[in-house]
């Protein structure tokens, strides 16, 4: 594996005007991501992990151009994406592609198969017919579909199917990042094993490289390099799979993995639940401080009146966390 | 003991347009008072069919008992009237659902929505029902309850409106809660708090649980006893501790393997992930004198496509619709 | 996994477009298909009927008010002495061409105005829908009689004026289904393959937006030949062609001596009215898909 970067972001910014109370009043914003930075090297896989408001599938969105970033920079092999004009960045897309959630709505249920896997190669390359078709044959049989299924209509796939026609959609121009937004949440466990062991064999195979958002910690465990855990629009831990998992250091993070139920009888006598009362902030008015502070089973003073800033603490792993001194040690 | 709740030979059948097909093929079991079990299995398995079936709330001309029967304090519920079954609902058996945005009504405040409920089953006047809310939320944890109390569904968060789903169905004090898939439309920690509530309760007040999920991690918390269906049929029961450790049948080892789990420790290298090919078989295969799973099984032989397995018992309470139980 | 003979490989169905699992529908309904074979036959009669009863329906040809079937006139004679059954065949002719023609002005005008506002959103969406809204307020018949007493009743600006009046509700269908296509996951996963605009309007949302459109563009047919014949009742019509409101017009006077110079045409606009509706209903049935999975 090289230790190229293929994309690093950096302070990666979306916001949605909100207005309150009617009339015409000065609108606020609601930072949906809020100075978001990472890195991905070629060939790696960065889960963003959050749950639902943490901004992580806006995050995604952002890096691909789908929803309008109001600052940062999303270089993708040496070029930043986001300051390119629409046309550039239209051809642009060629090198990254994504991946969707439902595999229900993200078909054109007026297509066939074959022309939705076409798509990409249509809007963005210059290939005839013939080599297009190859390319289609190729992706099919990669993704595990057989060639008399070119020819029928999403609505007599499976979910399973389904997935798989929307990841052969996205390797159709050979993209360096695939964004996988959620790819397998809407999938039954049995369905959801094949379409993981396809993306990993898929990663082997063409050395690509994954933005894999997801709120199952399961699946992002077995699935990336490294991860980022979003809160409220922030990252506040950053780090590889086994710093991440074995010494979580911010308490959310720590409050995360331990909700989840485990089959493993050691796992759960192992670890204390730790429970976060409450919910989070109004995100339109944000509290000074740390924005986990208020439901942080161990919140200080400083916590609430200063926030705290994303630093590496030890090695890469970094946290944005007060009480996190320089021996990586939870507060907990 | 009589058990609570006794399920013998259930046979649901549901017309679709390809014919007459059963979702619940000859299903039986037990739950005893203040215990908790769980049915696990993909969608499309069976598991809500069965909880609706206990309700008496299957679909109406599509769906219907075939034969079986269904006791509950040993009173059938599968010939009981309309009238009857609608007030067992409402003071014996509650159900909450997995969408917990849609099943509460947006023009009346959860606090009316709850004293409603008192009002029916326990003949409260207005007041004392308003006040039995207000304690009711204060009891599902919902913080504030006095002044959330007049909130409308939509000014609550998605796990808040769940805790009032629950407060809902705990307003007649239930003996059996039948909650499916309760926490599948939530965060993980608020699935988590949800389990921690839910637990509490039938510690406090000896209410049996059924729960439906697709999720062992969630079954090795909330259940002692787990009942895998496949195919409107059931594939195994028994403890859960029993079945994680040692599944019988092969389509529970799959289920369980399939998962990537956080185990205790995360080690740096990782296996594929053990598949289960193919998909659960559309309802017309529904029914067949065959095993239903053959045709996703790594262990079939000619036998699993000639006749249906029978269940098969061992020592440790394990029941497995398996020919090869022992050797899986 | 094991290739074992015991596994049956998983058939593969044939290639089904959405669109003949809709007629697949359609078909079950039988009210619908009643009316579809007498719009069939309808539109056959006012196609060839010309040719195989070659009568002029403005030649005097008997005596006024012969009743159906007397004299060897099917349908009887009007108050001038013409022959009723030439004027119904020459009027459906006029009927069904004004409603086709007048809905297809409206779904065009619709649906571009409903698809621009639908996807650009912003003020495009809202100058283009307060548009709309000032075309909807206006007394409808009234407006289109004041087109066509301004410009003249021939047959285009008789249709022009119907399609005029009538495009807002395609407008407002329209400018709907593209606010809920555009955020589905196939929209945005277009984009993300770098479709352009032009693309995502018209290749990828308005071929899922039609169904709706294609049970209104029925429905509108219907009404503008209704509305043909109130305009032709009341005399703007242009008077060298029949029309099935026009001989009712013309004959308003006689209702009490001789009704079947009213009744019969009158039934025939019902008639064809109603086929309409029940196909149009079909149609919203069949193309619906929640209902299409029972």
């Amino acid at each position: 594996m090289s230790n190229e970067t293929l994309v690093s972001v950096e302070n990666l910014g979306v916001r949605f005007a909100v207005k309150r109370g009617g009339g015409w009043g000065k609108a606020s914003y609601l930072y949906a991501v809020d100075d978001v930075s990472f890195e991905i090297k070629r060939g790696e896989t960065l889960a963003i992990v959050g749950e639902s408001g943490s901004g992580k599938t806006t995050t995604a969105l952002a890096v691909a151009r789908l929803v309008e970033a109001y600052q940062g920079k999303v270089n993708l092999d040496g070029t930043d994406f986001l300051s390119l004009d629409d046309e550039a960045s239209r051809l642009a897309r060629a090198k990254m592609q994504f991946i969707f959630q439902d595999p229900y709505s993200s078909l054109n249920p007026r297509l066939r198969a074959e022309q939705i896997v076409r798509e990409p190669l249509d809007s963005l390359s210059t290939m005839d017919e013939a080599e297009k078709k190859e390319i289609v044959d190729r992706l099919f049989a990669e993704v595990g579909l057989r060639p008399e299924q070119q020819r029928l209509f999403p609505h007599q796939f499976s979910g399973g199917q389904r997935q798989r026609i929307g990841i052969a959609r996205a390797l159709a121009t050979q993209p360096d990042l695939i964004i996988c937004d959620e790819a397998v949440s809407a999938l039954d466990v049995a369905v959801q094993a094949q379409i993981l062991n396809l993306l990993r064999k898929l990663q082997a195979d063409l050395n690509l490289t994954y933005l894999f958002i997801s709120h199952d910690l399961g699946v992002v465990q077995h699935m990336c390099d490294s991860i980022a855990v979003m809160y409220m629009g922030r990252v506040v831990e950053h780090g590889t799979r086994m710093d991440l998992f074995n010494n979580p250091l911010h308490p959310y993070t720590s409050a995360l993995l331990s909700a989840v139920p485990s089959v493993d009888k050691a796992r759960r006598e192992a670890t204390k639940r730790i429970l976060i009362p409450g919910d989070p902030p109004d995100p339109v008015n944000l509290p000074a401080g740390c924005r986990f502070a208020n439901r942080c089973p161990v919140a200080q003073d400083i916590c609430r009146s200063q926030d705290p800033a994303l630093r590496d603490v030890k090695g890469g792993h970094k946290v944005a966390c007060h009480l996190v001194g320089e021996d990586a040690v939870s507060p907990l | 003991m009589e058990p609570l709740l006794k399920v013998e030979n259930l046979r649901i059948e549901l017309t679709t347009r390809a014919g007459v097909a059963p979702v619940i093929d000859n299903l039986s079991f037990e739950l005893g008072a203040g215990e908790s079990i769980s049915f696990v299995g993909e969608s499309g398995c069976g598991k809500s069919m069965t909880a609706l079936s206990i309700m008496g709330l299957l679909p109406e001309k599509v769906g219907r008992i075939a034969s079986g029967s269904i006791t509950f304090n040993g009173e059938e519920l599968t010939t009981a009237s309309p009238k009857r079954l609608r007030d067992i609902r409402g003071n014996d058996i509650s159900m909450i659902f997995q969408e917990p945005m849609t099943s509460l009504n947006p023009v009346y405040t959860v606090g009316e929505q709850i004293a409603e409920v008192i009002r029916a089953h326990q003949g409260l006047s207005r007041k004392a029902a308003w006040n039995q809310a207000v304690e009711l939320l204060d009891a599902v944890r919902i913080p504030n309850a006095k002044g959330r109390v007049s909130d409308y569904p939509f000014q609550m968060s998605g796990g808040q409106r769940q805790r009032v789903m629950i407060a809902i169905a705990l307003a007649c004090e239930p003996k059996i809660l039948i909650a499916d898939e309760p926490t599948t439309a939530l965060d993980v920690t608020v699935q988590a708090q949800i389990f921690d509530l839910l637990n509490d309760m039938k510690r406090q007040t000896g209410a049996s649980i059924i729960m439906i999920t697709h999720d062992m991690g969630a079954v090795a918390e909330m259940a002692e006893r787990m009942i895998v269906m496949y195919a409107g049929r059931k594939a195994e029961e028994g403890p859960v501790e029993q079945i994680i450790e040692h599944p019988r049948h092969p389509y529970t080892r799959g289920l369980i393997s399939c998962v990537p789990h956080i185990m205790s420790s995360i080690s740096q290298e990782r296996h594929a992930l053990t598949e289960v090919p193919g998909i659960v078989p559309s309802l017309s295969d529904f029914g067949q004198n065959r095993c239903l799973f053959a045709s996703r099984c790594n262990m079939v032989t000619q036998k699993c496509v000639d006749e249906r397995p029978p269940e098969k018992p061992f020592a440790n309470g394990q029941k497995a619709a398996c020919w090869f139980a022992e050797e899986v | 996994m094991t290739d074992s003979p015991l596994i049956p490989k998983e058939e593969i169905p044939e290639a089904r477009h959405p669109f003949a699992e809709a007629w697949e529908m359609f078909r079950r309904n039988h009210a619908a298909m009643v009316a579809l074979v007498v719009l069939i036959l309808i539109i056959l009669a006012a196609i060839v009927g010309p040719y195989l009863y070659p009568v002029d329906p403005f030649d005097m040809v008997w005596a006024p008010f012969s009743p159906p079937g007397a004299d060897g006139f099917l349908l009887g004679t009007d108050y001038l002495g013409r022959d009723l059954l030439a004027a119904l065949i020459h009027g459906a002719r006029v009927s069904i061409v004004i409603g086709l023609a007048a809905a297809v002005v409206s779904v065009v005008i619709g649906v571009t105005v409903g698809a621009l506002a639908g996807f650009y959103r912003g003020w495009v969406e809202e100058l283009l829908m307060r548009i709309t809204e000032f075309f909807q307020v206006l007394p409808t018949l009234l407006f289109s009689m004041v087109i066509v007493a301004l410009f003249g009743a021939s047959l285009p600006m008789i249709t022009f004026a119907i399609g005029v009046v009538s495009w807002t509700a395609v407008a407002r269908i329209t400018r709907s289904e593209f606010l809920r296509i555009r955020e589905l996951e196939y929209v945005t996963a277009s984009r993300a393959s770098g479709a352009k605009n032009g693309k995502l309007m018209f290749r990828v949302i308005l071929p899922n937006a039609l169904p709706p459109i294609i049970v209104q563009a029925a429905l509108m047919v219907g009404s503008a030949i209704l509305f043909e014949a109130g305009l032709s009742f009341l005399g703007l019509t242009d008077p060298n062609v029949v029309s099935w409101g026009q001989v009712i017009g013309s004959n308003r006077q006689y209702i009490l001596d001789a009704s079947f110079t009213v009744t019969i045409p009158g039934l025939a606009i019902f008639v064809t009215v109603l086929c309409i509706s029940l196909v149009g209903d079909g149609l919203n049935d069949a193309l619906n898909p929640k209902l299409r999975q029972r």
